[in-house]
């Protein structure tokens, strides 16, 4: 992403948040993973330390005494060390393992509270898509942050234990004696020191940086490589597949785009920018060009040595200290600008995180009434999608009378399901006004205006969980009210059969013991789901599509007792459906071009809603084998 | 609990993988080489520097000897160092190809495999875990390179270090490599234990992944808001994230347990390393730099042991993976796909089922059961019955997909078990309920290829399937790709849609025998009727098989029959079905009383 203007204060600002964000998610990993930082830095310092006292007894006096001791203190603390090292590192790797997914509960919580548009909105499911991309793609993003966190700290302890040990290489004078070497002494060379460690680690890191920024600009070869891959290279495993495969010889497409595509390969676009970019060469580069310090340094540290101003001891000492602190100011610069190029990962993050909600939530409680007279009135509504020009909804009026069917007909893409999308302030008309009991519904409170209605969506969901959780929507739940609303529902009989009744699993996608369940089945269900809800409004969206004609009968014969007294409305393409409801209200192109019963609708023989009746009945009504007198008797067989 | 049995050894396995990349790309066994050299020759390099030149500043040897060596180590650093980090950078992409080829044949055998077996829950399994063992770079089938070239580093290291070493005393070098068994026999009880518990874990993971899915998903948003499911939500996503970090805090303390021993062992090594070296020291006058390369070299020869250890521990586990990645290729296929009977070259075609019963695996009872029926070519045959009758169990028998467990399906008197199966399915086209659409244009997924795309039979098709309304609105046309999960511009078709996509596509191919599944359930009234009206004009020609809850539309078909109890319970028109006042004219008049005029309910 664009580093170049990213301000390092600015992008220490981002990460600080993210930092932040993760830590009131765990609250232990952050500490946990700083002590680690503090014994994984101390560690090769503590080593350098320790071994230079024993070599420097042995270049000097020899004392066995002094010998047995530092080989014991320095056996005594490097194992300390990593015993320390080793406990903090397996928890900070156990809770990062656990906070990597469930930090994704941020964007759960956000999908929560978005407005239901948003949620829709092409562009932020989009950019959801793109933040997920991002984290498969090297990990940029939020989970980014503990890893510049655990290097950067690591560094900057680094940094001053290894100043503390550098500190006597000036202090220790070369002796006069050595001659032109005395030179040395002149503090002039510890600035001459600095800036070659200073500016060899600030070559490594900016090659560094450019192989890193080098993968981050074929983020979006490479996350569409991923997205190729995942779809192509993994088509395999989803075995609804199968039959059209085969059939189709769609392994013929899949090998087309999957072999033509291989973008992460020697030939694809990934490997032509990094070898444009010489990514190869600067990684080569930025690691090279420290033998080029540890060269310096040998000889500076040598020479001062050979001049007398220490013992060989003490050179080991010197020189692994100032090695290992330009590794660590080389980090520092790494860090910085894996902090710039994570900036622009982070404000996309943040970007969505953020995003406002647009829908006006008033404050007014719906009444609690135990009548159920609740009464909607749509008022010269219309809508269009957000990005759309057509109108999906233009001057709908319709109010709702309590209590009573109304059947929603008309063809796919007339707006039947964006009507309902409408009342259930899914989405806010851009004109007009939808008003519960003479008040617009936006004054109301959102959760509080939820109460009102039980939908079951065309694409209604239920979850591999137990039965009774799925309807009553919670873990814990009243198991009578639940029984009762699954017997309503017409799933009685299966309820007695279902292994652990109210318990069992739907499904094997949570759990292998689960049970798989019919479409019927499962319609049947998520109705007792909107039963159990008990909400004045209950609201049907083709829930009889992929039923046989005796299970669609079934629901059409306890559709009375489904809606009850509640206020209800049944969308259908089986126009059947319209005869037993009270009104019917058929929509073309987003308007609602005609209503009233069904007998009346019939008689208007140029209107839309006889060419939908006629041709479907044309079929059923035709006939007259004479068995309309055996109709009465007719049951179907179970 | 995963069997550590495997079809396939460690060399095996290993020969095998190097065989796909000398087919494929080369320079990955080359790379691995040239890093290990790299790494030896660096190691071996850091081991004399610090000793060669403390040894000349403590015998004061002259400056320009001093500096000489000093710039001679830089050089040789600076170029292993430049070697080793440009290697790590580009062996990345030649690693990945020899993988995608791995994920090429697994694709190419779940997506031809006789059909049964991608039903079979062994089958899936083993599906699922040779995925798994190629679906990241972390993964077995990739990290084996890195693996390969650890272990060759670190017995050339080892090679190398013993010669160095040879004149210490044998004694420590023995003490040395028995505190790396010891710890590699607890690192060994780590890692198995970790293998064993994959299964465990996987699930831990799944139930995540489900949940995750669950509540970022869109369709479920609706039924969040409206049902409040908020909190119920919350909690499981809580809890099953709970029940992970208890799992990996078991997996934790295993795992310690193995560090905790290391760094005991580590310290004893210590010991013993300074203990015999000052001892040396103070009675044979061990110099200094002596004493130095003597240590570094006792601590690496260490780490070679260790890291032979360790390498053919993962060469072990990750040898199992690729194990089951074999398997899975090598799974036995029932169908014929090569050689067979030649198909009958020209129409007509009749089909016959003989005596068939059919079982799904694992079943209690018999889906279909003594079944005979034969098709006439050219007939259209209407098939109806309840959920779960065995409608489609009975097409995917017809046309190949499946084979009978007892009895026979005969093309013109031939069993089909006698063709190549591939070539069988050229005379099918089919929509089924479970479908299979792919994120490519359009055009490609009416025309099934890439090339050679008939453009004006694509649009032909498009329009007699009812679609040419929604392709003319689409900026690109047939050019639009379908889904979104590959190219973010590609077009979302409602139900209704992809419904009409897929019969545009059954037209398109052509073939002899149509099989149509419940092509219009997602269908408005209009939509449907069209579809009934251009019937006939879709089948000339043609065999058809017609399955559909709505029995309007079975009086089209010359022949109907009604599935029963695994049999066809009645059989003829619809008008002598519904004279014969079975169970067909009871359906009929459940479905048709509501279009009754002047009936009340």
């Amino acid at each position: 992403m664009e580093s170049q203007k990213t301000s390092v204060l600015y992008a220490l600002k981002q990460q600080l948040r993210a930092i932040r964000l993760l830590h009131r998610i765990c609250p232990g990993y952050f500490p946990t993973l700083f002590l680690y930082c503090l014994t994984a830095a101390l560690s090769p310092y503590a080593t350098v330390y320790c071994s230079a006292r024993i070599l420097s007894e042995l270049a000097g006096a020899r004392q066995a005494a002094a010998l047995w001791t530092w080989a014991a203190i320095t056996v005594a603390v490097i194992g300390l060390l990593q015993i320390l090292k080793a406990l903090f590192c397996q928890r900070k790797d156990t809770l990062l393992d656990d906070l990597f997914d469930r930090k994704d509960i941020l964007f759960v919580r956000k999908m929560f509270s978005m407005d239901y548009a948003s949620l829709e909105d092409r562009e932020i499911q989009d950019l959801r898509a793109q933040l997920q991309q991002n984290e498969g793609w090297s990990g940029w993003g939020l989970m980014r942050t503990p890893q510049i966190f655990e290097e950067g700290v690591q560094a900057v302890i680094g940094i001053c234990s290894g100043i503390a040990l550098t500190v006597p290489l000036f202090l220790q004078p070369v002796p006069d004696s050595a001659g032109g070497l005395t030179l040395l002494n002149h503090p002039v060379f510890i600035l001459l020191l600095a800036a070659v460690l200073l500016g060899i680690s600030a070559l490594g890191g900016r090659w560094e940086s450019r192989v890193l920024h080098g993968w981050s600009s074929v983020r979006a070869e490479a996350t569409f490589g991923n997205r190729v891959f995942g779809f192509f290279g993994f088509i395999g495993l989803h075995t609804g597949r199968a039959a059209d495969m085969r059939i189709y010889g769609q392994q013929r497409l899949v090998d087309a785009y999957w072999n033509g595509n291989s973008v992460f390969g020697c030939d694809g676009p990934v490997a032509a920018a990094m070898a444009k970019a010489r990514a190869g060469i600067y990684a080569g580069l930025s690691q090279a060009i420290f033998a080029v310090l540890t060269g310096l340094i040998y000889v500076f540290v040598c020479l001062k040595a050979w001049g007398g101003a220490f013992d060989i001891g003490a050179v080991t000492q010197y020189v692994g200290a100032v090695t290992a602190l330009a590794m660590n100011v080389y980090g520092v610069w790494v860090r910085v600008g894996e902090m710039r190029t994570n900036c622009g990962y982070l404000d996309q993050t943040f970007q969505f995180l953020d995003l406002p909600n647009a829908m006006y939530q008033g404050s007014l409680t719906t009444e609690k009434r135990s009548d159920r007279q609740y009464e909607v009135e749509f008022r010269h509504v219309s809508f269009r999608y957000p990005g759309s020009e057509n109108w999906a909804l233009q001057d709908v009026s319709l109010k709702f009378e309590i209590g009573k069917r109304l059947a929603i007909v008309g063809e796919n893409g007339s707006g039947k399901t964006t009507f309902i999308k409408l009342l259930c302030r899914l989405y806010d008309p851009q004109e007009g006004q939808i008003l519960l009991n003479g008040i617009d519904i936006r004054k109301y409170s959102y959760r509080d205006y939820m109460q009102i209605f039980s939908v079951v969506f065309q694409d209604f969901q239920l979850l591999s969980q137990s039965l009774g959780s799925n309807v009553a929507g919670t873990l814990e739940y009243d198991r009578a009210r639940v029984r009762r609303a699954l017997e309503d529902a017409g799933l009685g009989e299966r309820l007695q059969t279902m292994p652990q009744g109210l318990d069992t699993q739907l499904y094997k996608d949570f759990a292998e013991n689960g049970v798989e369940i019919s479409g019927g089945e499962a319609q049947k269900i998520a109705i007792a789901r909107a039963l159990y809800k008990n909400a004045p409004f209950i609201i049907l969206d083709e829930p009889t599509a992929a039923l046989d004609p005796i299970a669609e009968a079934d629901i059409y014969s306890r559709f009375n007792e489904i809606a009850g007294d509640r206020t209800a409305i049944y969308i259908s393409h089986r126009l059947s459906s319209c005869k037993f409801c009270d009104e019917i209200a058929v929509f073309d192109q987003g308007h609602i071009v005609q209503r009233g019963s069904h007998e009346a609708l019939l008689q208007d023989s140029s209107g839309l809603y006889r060419r939908l009746w006629d041709a479907q009945a044309q079929y059923y009504v035709t006939e007259s084998h004479g068995s309309d007198s055996r109709q009465g008797s007719m049951v179907p067989p179970p | 609990m995963r069997a550590d049995k495997s079809t396939y050894h460690v060399f095996q396995n290993v020969a095998w993988m190097c065989s796909l990349a000398w087919k494929h790309r080369r320079r990955v066994l080359f790379f691995c080489g040239l890093s290990a050299a790299l790494e030896i020759l660096y190691q071996l390099i850091q081991l004399f520097l610090a000793p060669r030149i403390l040894t000349l500043v403590e015998e004061a040897a002259a400056l320009q000897t001093l500096l000489g060596t000093i710039a001679l180590f830089t050089a040789a650093l600076f170029a292993l160092r430049f070697g080793r980090g440009y290697l790590e950078q580009i062996d990345l992409f030649a690693r990945i190809d020899v993988r995608s080829v791995i994920i090429g044949l697994l694709g190419r055998k779940c997506n031809t495999t006789s059909y049964p077996n991608t039903l079979k829950p062994e089958f899936i399994k083993l599906r699922d875990v040779a995925h798994t063992a190629s679906d990241g770079n972390q993964e077995a089938t990739e990290q084996i390179w890195h693996t390969l070239t650890e272990l060759c580093k670190n017995v050339g290291g080892f090679a190398v270090y013993l010669t160095i070493l040879s004149h210490l005393d044998p004694i420590l070098l023995l003490v040395t490599i028995a505190t790396c068994l010891a710890g590699f026999w607890i690192a060994r009880r780590t890692s198995g234990w970790i293998y064993r518990h994959r299964d465990e874990e996987e699930a831990y993971i799944t139930r995540k992944r489900y949940i995750h899915r669950v509540a970022e998903s869109v369709p479920v948003a609706k039924d969040i808001r409206i049902f409040g499911l908020q909190n119920w939500i919350n909690d499981l996503y809580a809890s099953v994230h709970d029940v992970y970090l208890a799992f990996r805090l078991r997996a934790e303390k295993v795992k310690l347990l193995a560090e905790l021993t290391e760094a005991v062992l580590t310290m004893a090594r210590n010991g013993i390393a300074y203990g015999y070296l000052i001892q040396m020291a103070l009675l044979e006058h061990l110099s200094v730099g002596e004493f130095l390369l003597y240590f570094t070299a006792i601590s690496t020869f260490t780490q070679w042991v260790m890291g032979i250890l360790q390498a053919s521990l993962k060469l072990h586990t990750q040898s199992l993976d690729i194990s089951r990645v074999r398997e899975f290729l090598d799974y036995p296929e029932p169908f014929r796909f090569s050689g067979g009977a030649a198909l009958p070259d020209r129409r007509p075609y009749e089909l016959t089922l003989e005596d068939v019963s059919f079982r799904y695996d694992g079943a209690e009872t018999d889906t279909l059961r003594h079944l005979n029926l034969s098709i006439r070519p050219g007939e259209k045959l209407a098939i109806v019955g309840l959920n779960g009758a065995g409608k489609t169990t009975l097409v995917k028998l017809l046309c190949g997909l499946l084979d009978p467990t007892e009895g026979r399906v005969l093309l013109n008197g031939v069993d089909v078990r006698q063709f190549n199966r591939q070539e069988y399915y050229g005379l099918f086209s089919a929509v089924f309920q479970e479908f299979s659409i792919l994120n490519v244009t359009i055009a490609e997924n009416i025309a099934q290829n890439t090339a050679n795309i008939d453009d004006a039979r694509v649009n032909a098709c498009i329009d007699q399937a009812g679609l040419t309304q929604a392709v003319a609105q689409l900026p690109q046309g047939a050019q639009t790709y379908v889904g979104r999960e590959v190219f973010l511009d590609g077009v979302l078709f409602s139900g209704g849609q992809t419904q009409l996509l897929m019969l545009a596509r059954a037209l398109y191919k052509d073939s002899p025998i149509l099989i149509l599944d419940e092509p219009t359930a997602a269908l408005d009234p209009l939509a449907e009727n069209d579809i009934y009206l251009k019937y006939n004009d879709m089948t000339a020609g043609k065999t058809s098989l017609f399955i559909s809850h709505r029995l309007a539309s079975t009086r089209f078909c010359d022949r109907i029959i009604l599935l029963a109890d695994g049999g066809i319970a009645e059989e003829g028109t619809h008008e002598s079905l519904l004279a014969a006042g079975g169970a067909y004219a009871s359906l009929f008049a459940v479905q048709s009383r509501y279009y009754q005029e002047g009936r009340e309910f």
